[in-house]
């Protein structure tokens, strides 16, 4: 018997050395000196965007890993996917996803608590933070640890414009532009209403925060967020500007600028610098964003800079996962972030990718560089926050007073704090704390309602003499009470041993009678 | 006396009549032209060649069918409209067979639990499909029926429940008369030799409509397709490929003409059968929908 325990612990222990191996470290030898116990013959799935000539690209680029790496032999099947059906499809079954899959880094956080993403190993993770810029690592980290691999640091807005309308030296005020656009007959396109990912950007410039904290496994467990106040009622009459003007269009596509009513501005950012290019020909102009002047003071409109970002599906074949953590970080890797520039455009956040000068001199990057002092790293954000921040430019553009903007941004506060909020039935409820159960203080035992103002607790706990405790309501220590059955009075303490259920009574005047019944 | 009234009324009258006439005509050619504008706006953008973006104006400064010829060539379009046209051939030959025959044994046999049968199939059908999307989803990945095999799933997904949706046709059998059955029986034919040979070829209206229903819901399904092929363009249906081809801006910027062109193909189909089969349709509908 003996024998075997060892025998079956002595295994364990190899397997737990395996794994460490190769899944904790996967890539410690990136350039490849390592396959040789890789070798092998592998079937993938890659999904990768799903524009134009990607996907051959993405295999072009594994047959160069392969070449590089003698001895893998690498089976893809390469899917150009949109980037937004990516991640939901992921989250709809991770077993049946793709090995290895790119996505917008808003999706970082749904996927790391689908399990839809595994930790890098510390070489992968070392290698990255080593070649990559900081805010695109940060954005590929959820509570500071690497999960993914970052693909792009090119997910930003600006302006693109007609030079032929724009006047030179409107370029810095908003309401010059806006004048320029309404005087030429011509529209103004900034995604406000729809699009929180847009409109946050008025709220940065006013200093207004929302950065909210998750825990390692990615849940959200808090927000600072300064929307509603002064600075955020601001940042809405700044708003108020465009989407009041006749020339204002919801939208952030640059076909606009070839609509009915052409455009003349177009928020929008680097995927579309090619399009805006051949929809503008020679009137092409790419800029950072204005400023906009409330109370006599001007304020530069910020924005959100975000990654692409590449991820490997956890797998429990662990040679597999080495060999798709040493591709995905082959096919990131800064040689082949320049060739996605080149090809469409793709903004590298590869350190030595980003030091190229075509990549330097490319003007819709130029124009990325120039508004990203004014940018803010895009956090991991409560999916729910892109709908709730939507409605106070919403309200804006019918607004006419400032209490009616400042209505939509306490509105807006309620709405956040609401996804932390308990329901009314859990700050209803009471329960006992203290060191019963071998706890100590931090954690509640529920209690059911006996009767009106009488309460009992679900378990039975066995107490000894000298235990303390109290219950109190909400799991907060607002309203508490102990022995003494004052509010918020002293501990009770357990008199003798035995198995007890816990009985609050609750009376008339706001003190409780507290008492052990023995079972 | 009675003339001059007689001609003063029907002078009145009928220039009455006309200019109501009038009034509606104009009424419902505005109506017909709004409606048929999006459809002329499709077909117009279709044949577009001098940009694939949008654009403000509806008629092409330059014609051509090259947006047709990028859809076969830079794109996977003939495999979902095959995918699609599968699907649609296998479940509408499937469902109407298993719609008909439902159909026929509730309306002409009377068996224990008859009434509760039909209730029960009422209100399992009244709840909405996509609910249970994500549980189909899991079952057909089970049994590999998902990504790469996705027509098979979907003929299977859009197949199994069919038979629930019998009360048109129900209704349209209750119109004819039972003693056809009851002659046929005994002249000695079996019960599905009463079926195919004497009611059937009499209810031709409602086995096409049945038909042309059971072949459209494939045929435009988008969400359940999405689902069920999972991110593999050899599985798609003609829907989620189109849609997936527009995914992103930079995607709609260089494929919204293309788009227009796929939405044309795709109507082709379906308007040829509904303009060969509109007769019947209409008896169809309106036929079963006399007595429940």
């Amino acid at each position: 018997m003996k024998k075997r325990i060892t025998s079956i612990l002595a295994l364990l222990v190899a397997c737990m050395t395996l794994l460490t191996a190769c899944t904790g470290n996967p890539t410690q030898n990136p350039s490849g000196d390592s396959t040789g116990d890789l070798k092998g013959t592998y079937e993938i799935t890659v999904w990768v965007s799903e524009i134009d000539g990607m996907k051959e690209l993405t295999e072009k680029q594994i047959d160069a890993f392969e070449a590089a790496n003698p001895g893998i032999v690498i089976n893809a099947t390469v899917e150009g996917i949109s980037e937004a059906n990516s991640a939901t499809q992921m989250l709809t079954s991770v077993e049946d996803g793709a090995d290895l899959y790119c996505f917008a880094q808003d999706q970082l956080a749904r996927l790391v608590i689908a399990g839809a993403l595994n930790k890098l190993g510390d070489g992968a993770a070392a290698t990255v933070k080593e070649n990559n810029d900081a805010i695109s690592v940060g954005a590929a980290s959820v509570g500071g640890v690497l999960y993914c691999y970052p693909l792009t640091s090119d997910n930003g807005y600006y302006m693109y414009y007609d030079k032929s309308v724009i006047k030179e030296s409107s370029l810095d005020s908003l309401e010059a532009i806006i004048a320029d656009c309404e005087a030429a007959g011509r529209n103004f396109s900034y995604e406000l209403a729809n699009n929180a990912w847009y409109n946050a950007g008025f709220f940065f410039a006013t200093g207004c925060v929302s950065d909210w904290t998750t825990d390692a496994e990615g849940n959200f467990t808090s927000v600072n967020d300064t929307f509603n106040s002064d600075a955020g009622l601001i940042a809405l009459k700044g708003m108020q500007k465009v989407l009041k003007s006749k020339a204002h269009v919801e939208s952030s596509n640059v076909a606009d600028f070839s609509a009915a009513i052409p455009s003349a501005v177009v928020i929008s950012g680097p995927w579309a610098s090619k399009d805006a290019q051949a929809a503008l020909g020679e009137n092409y102009a790419a800029t950072d964003l204005p400023s906009f002047e409330v109370d006599g003071k001007s304020y530069h409109i910020g924005s959100f800079s975000g990654n692409k970002l590449m991820g490997v599906k956890p797998s429990t074949d662990v040679k597999k996962t080495a060999v798709l953590n040493q591709l995905a970080l082959y096919l990131t890797n800064g040689d082949c972030q320049l060739e996605r520039f080149n090809q469409f455009g793709w903004g590298p956040s590869n350190l030595k990718a980003q030091a190229n000068d075509a990549v330097k001199n490319d003007p819709a990057l130029v124009a990325l560089a120039k508004q990203s002092e004014f940018a803010k790293p895009q956090p991991q954000i409560h999916g729910s926050w892109w709908d709730i921040c939507k409605l106070p430019a919403v309200a804006a553009k019918d607004a006419t007073t400032d209490d009616e903007l400042k209505a939509a941004l306490a509105k807006y506060k309620t709405d956040i704090d609401a996804l932390f909020e308990m329901t009314e039935d859990q700050k209803q409820a009471w329960s006992v704390i203290g060191t019963v159960n071998g706890t100590n203080w931090d954690t509640d035992f529920a209690m059911e309602k006996e009767s009106d103002n009488v309460y009992v607790s679900k378990d039975v706990f066995a107490m000894t003499a000298g235990m303390e405790f109290k219950v109190r309501q909400g799991a907060s220590w607002d309203v508490n009470f102990g022995g003494d059955g004052q509010p918020g009075g002293a501990n009770y303490i357990v008199e003798a041993d035995g198995n007890y259920k816990v009985k609050l009574t609750i009376n008339a005047d706001g003190t409780a009678v507290l008492e052990l019944v023995a079972q | 006396m009675s003339k001059n009234v007689k001609t003063s009324h029907g002078l009145g009258l009928s220039a009455k009549n006309k200019i109501g006439n009038i009034i509606a005509h104009v009424v419902i050619v505005t109506m017909c032209f709004i409606w048929v504008l999006p459809f002329v706006g499709i077909l117009l953008e279709s044949f577009r060649m001098e940009t694939t973006m949008q654009v403000g104006y509806l008629i092409p400064k330059d014609f051509g069918i090259g947006n047709y010829i990028a859809l076969f060539e830079k794109t996977n379009f003939a495999k979902w409209y095959t995918n699609t046209l599968i699907v649609g051939i296998f479940v509408s030959i499937i469902q109407t067979f298993t719609v008909l025959c439902v159909s026929y044994t509730l309306s002409r046999m009377r068996f224990k639990g008859r009434r509760f049968l039909m209730n029960m199939m009422l209100v399992l059908g009244m709840f909405p499909g996509f609910i249970t999307v994500i549980v189909l989803y899991n079952i057909l990945s089970d049994l590999n029926m998902t990504g790469v095999n996705a027509v098979p799933g979907l003929i299977l997904l859009y197949t199994a429940s069919s038979g629930m949706g019998y009360y048109v046709a129900k209704g349209f059998f209750d119109t004819i008369s039972k003693s056809l059955d009851e002659a046929a029986r005994i002249d000695g034919a079996s019960r599905a030799q009463v079926m195919f040979t004497i009611i059937l070829p009499l209810a031709k209206p409602i086995v096409i409509y049945t038909i042309l229903t059971a072949f459209m819901a494939p045929w435009g399904d988008f969400m359940t397709a999405a689902y069920i092929a999972h991110n593999t363009s050899e599985g798609m249906n003609v829907a989620v490929g189109i849609q997936n081809m527009i995914g992103s801006q930079m995607s709609l910027n260089a494929h919204y003409t293309h788009f227009c062109a796929a939405g044309v193909l795709v109507a082709i189909p379906i308007t040829i059968l509904f303009f060969a089969l509109q007769k019947y349709y209409v008896e169809g509908v309106t036929g079963g929908a006399v007595k429940g």
